[in-house]
């Protein structure tokens, strides 16, 4: 099943190093589990930190120059366009859930799949070939660790959910090894704007604090009751804060 | 910021009484012009008035006061609530929350509330407080809508005025085709999501629906701006709230005011026709049993106090929880290293925790920091623990784990 990788120009947020993003590199691990030489591509004006996805599992490195802070999705849909077209049309594109260094939007996905009519699936953690040929079943993380299991008609795009499997260890000698394939970029409509209006170092803003509402002490805290009456305090309290649900369903 | 300078013969000369010819005489009492700083001055008398709650009838007339600073809300409610057929909540009584009637808003801000299990999530909450913010913040005053699959309990507390609710889509395009109509019929000013799981993906899917940009993963919301963070943490871009947003986790604060009415609507639009590339759908619950620390919701964990570890392991099952411990126990070896709470084991983004016999170390409390709700059972009531946890019970912990036994027993029969 031939798979392309998505990758992003990640940096490293102290440093400001180009780095490979963890979630791209989990999406290598998932699609090596279903093409020994998936292919990652990638669009943008430098490949020294998408390169690492070479060492991370990948068969082979698409990079589309595009100039420095350039909106990748023209370059990426004309090349999908065109493997789609090829002989050996990709089944399963892979993704992280937003792809990092850039606007971080998460939206070039969903605007791929609306651009080549594909079907599109949020947050795997697991997949594997279905049973009908030309199918992927996709398990979707949901909270409290429920998964969604779809089954979906190929060719699809995926995006990774953090939960997915650790990435395959980085190999060096892969790295070395892999081709990187540069294709020119297609003629862009508008010049790339380096950088947004409104732009600003980001600055830090605190959480909110997670804490009990109810102030200790006071009438929460109970010394000495009997046992059969903790534990009916213990089962209310959790009722009451929804946390769980007891007795007959 | 700085203040006015005070000059000192400016105010002399306008206190002056103009009596010619004798000595100046100052009137030292006269207040009308304000105080320099342009301040107005706190007046402490009227305060305490308003915070009044109420005066004990027992004889000796001791005063209550309500110093929550909840006050201005009551006299907002008065304003807003206003009699209403079928209703008859108008009467602003302390003790007795009025409702907060919106009968006709000047536009409406959407909030998409996931609403797993059919109970509203701190995050729901939060995403309907910046929904509340935006919706009060504009001109004449917006309504919030509540866009879940069922009526859900508590929504009006949570600050929403009007709910639709969607026809259940069994998948993800099929639930944005749905939005995108109540969209077009409704015509919000903002559309207001969760950054997490189905509701960040449902609204990309709107926003390629619609056409417009999404702003994701608002860091800092007010009537004026969202900001939200690019280029890896690097940069920042702050605009003027836009159409759609999805809104980060702990992000924006829960409405806490007086209680909105919360009035179904209609709205949803119908599911034209289930999505062809899509063959099969199953959700697999999770069992808390097997979840990894760091993924559940809810940890039942035992420290030193615990001796009977057959039924703590049972206790942790039965709670449908997933079993955690401190390190002193994973150190005896009575639990495996998997699942050790705390700075050198795993920090938990559970909800709730359950700490069976745990003093509370710090090393351990690091652990839990990011628990909303803790339960601890412990024999001292001076533990760390006591003083962390929402509910504490000074026990032991060997007597009131087979009561919770037997308990869950009898809920189950
Ligand atoms: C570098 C470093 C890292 C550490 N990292 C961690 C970590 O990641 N996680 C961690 O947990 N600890 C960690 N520790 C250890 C930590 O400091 C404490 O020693 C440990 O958390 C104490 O565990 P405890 O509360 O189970 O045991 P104790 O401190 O022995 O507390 C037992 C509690 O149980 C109560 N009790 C006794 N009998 C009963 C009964 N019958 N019923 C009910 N209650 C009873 C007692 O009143 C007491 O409060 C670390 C320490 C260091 C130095």
């Amino acid at each position: 099943m031939k798979t392309i990788v998505l990758l992003s120009e990640a940096k490293n947020p102290v440093s400001g190093r180009q780095q490979p993003s963890r979630l791209e590199a989990q999406a290598i691990g998932l699609a090596a589990g279903l093409d020994e030489a998936p292919q990652g591509l990638h669009a943008g004006s430098s490949e020294e930190g998408v390169a690492a996805g070479l060492g991370h599992g990948l068969g082979g490195l698409d990079v589309v120059e595009t100039p420095a802070g350039d909106d990748p999705l023209p370059a990426l849909s004309a090349f999908l366009r065109r493997a789609f077209a090829g002989d050996a049309p990709p089944a399963l594109i892979l993704c992280g859930r937003r792809g990092e260094g850039g606007l971080e939007t998460g939206l070039v996905p969903y605007l791929l799949a609306e651009m080549l009519g594909l079907p599109i699936l949020a947050d795997a953690v697991a997949i594997r070939p279905g049973e009908a040929p030309e199918t992927l079943v996709v398990d979707q993380a949901m909270a409290k660790g429920a998964r969604r299991r779809i089954t979906v008609r190929l060719p699809a795009i995926v995006t990774v959910h953090p939960l997915a499997p650790p990435p395959l260890p980085f190999a060096f000698g892969r790295m070395r090894r892999g081709e990187v394939r540069r294709h020119p970029a297609p003629a862009a409509d508008a010049p790339a704007a380096g950088t947004l209006a409104g732009e600003r170092p980001h600055r830090a803003r605190p959480k909110l604090m997670r804490t009990a509402g109810t102030a200790s002490g006071g009438a929460n805290l109970h010394v000495g009751p009997e046992p059969e009456e903790a534990a009916r305090l213990i089962l209310a309290y959790l009722e009451d804060n929804g946390i769980r649900r007891y007795g007959p369903a | 910021m700085s203040r006015v300078r005070k000059d000192p013969r400016a105010e002399r000369v306008a206190r002056t009484l103009s009596e010619t010819g004798r000595r100046p005489r100052l009137d030292l009492g006269r207040r009308e012009a304000g105080p320099a700083s342009g301040r107005p001055r706190r007046d402490p008398w009227r305060e305490w008035a308003a915070s009044l709650a109420g005066e004990s009838d027992t004889g000796n007339g001791r005063k209550r006061y309500d110093r929550s600073q909840r006050q201005m809300n009551r006299v907002e409610a008065a304003h807003f609530a206003r009699t209403r057929d079928g209703l008859d909540a108008v009467d602003v009584s302390p003790g007795q929350p009025a409702l907060r009637v919106i009968d006709e808003p000047a536009f409406l801000v959407f909030a998409v509330v996931a609403a797993a299990g059919g109970r509203l999530s701190r995050f729901d909450r939060q995403v309907l407080g910046g929904a509340r913010l935006l919706a009060d913040a504009g001109e004449g005053g917006g309504a919030v809508v509540a866009i879940a699959a069922e009526s859900i309990e508590g929504l009006g507390e949570a600050g929403a005025d009007r709910l639709v609710v969607m026809p259940r889509a069994s998948t993800q395009r099929e639930r944005a085709e749905v939005l995108k109509a109540a969209v077009d019929a409704l015509s919000p000013r903002h559309v207001l999501f969760a950054e997490e799981g189905d509701s960040a993906d449902c609204a990309r899917r709107l926003s390629v629906a619609l056409g417009e940009p999404l702003f994701p993963d608002v860091e800092h919301l007010t009537a004026r701006q969202a900001v939200r963070a690019i280029r890896n943490a690097g940069a920042e871009i702050g605009l003027a709230p836009p159409r759609l947003m999805t809104l980060g986790e702990d992000r924006a604060r829960p409405y806490e005011d007086v209680p909105c009415e919360a009035r179904e609507i209609e709205g949803g639009g119908e599911i034209a026709s289930p999505d062809p590339a899509i063959l099969s759908v199953e959700i697999i619950p999770g069992d808390p049993a097997k979840l990894a620390l760091s993924e559940t919701d809810f940890v039942v964990s035992a420290g030193n106090g615990v001796s009977d570890f057959g039924a703590f392991r049972d206790l942790a099952a039965a709670m449908k929880g997933t079993p955690g411990a401190s390190r002193v126990v994973c150190d005896a070896g009575l639990m495996p290293r998997q699942a050790q709470v705390g700075a050198s084991g795993t920090v938990l983004a559970a909800d709730c925790y359950l700490a069976l016999g745990i003093s509370g170390a710090p090393q351990h409390l690091q652990g839990i920091a990011g628990c909303e709700h803790v339960i601890a059972v412990n024999t001292d009531l001076h533990a760390a623990m006591i003083e962390r946890a929402g509910l504490a019970i000074v026990q032991d912990a060997q007597l009131v784990m087979p009561a919770l036994l037997n308990l869950l027993k009898e809920r189950e029969a």
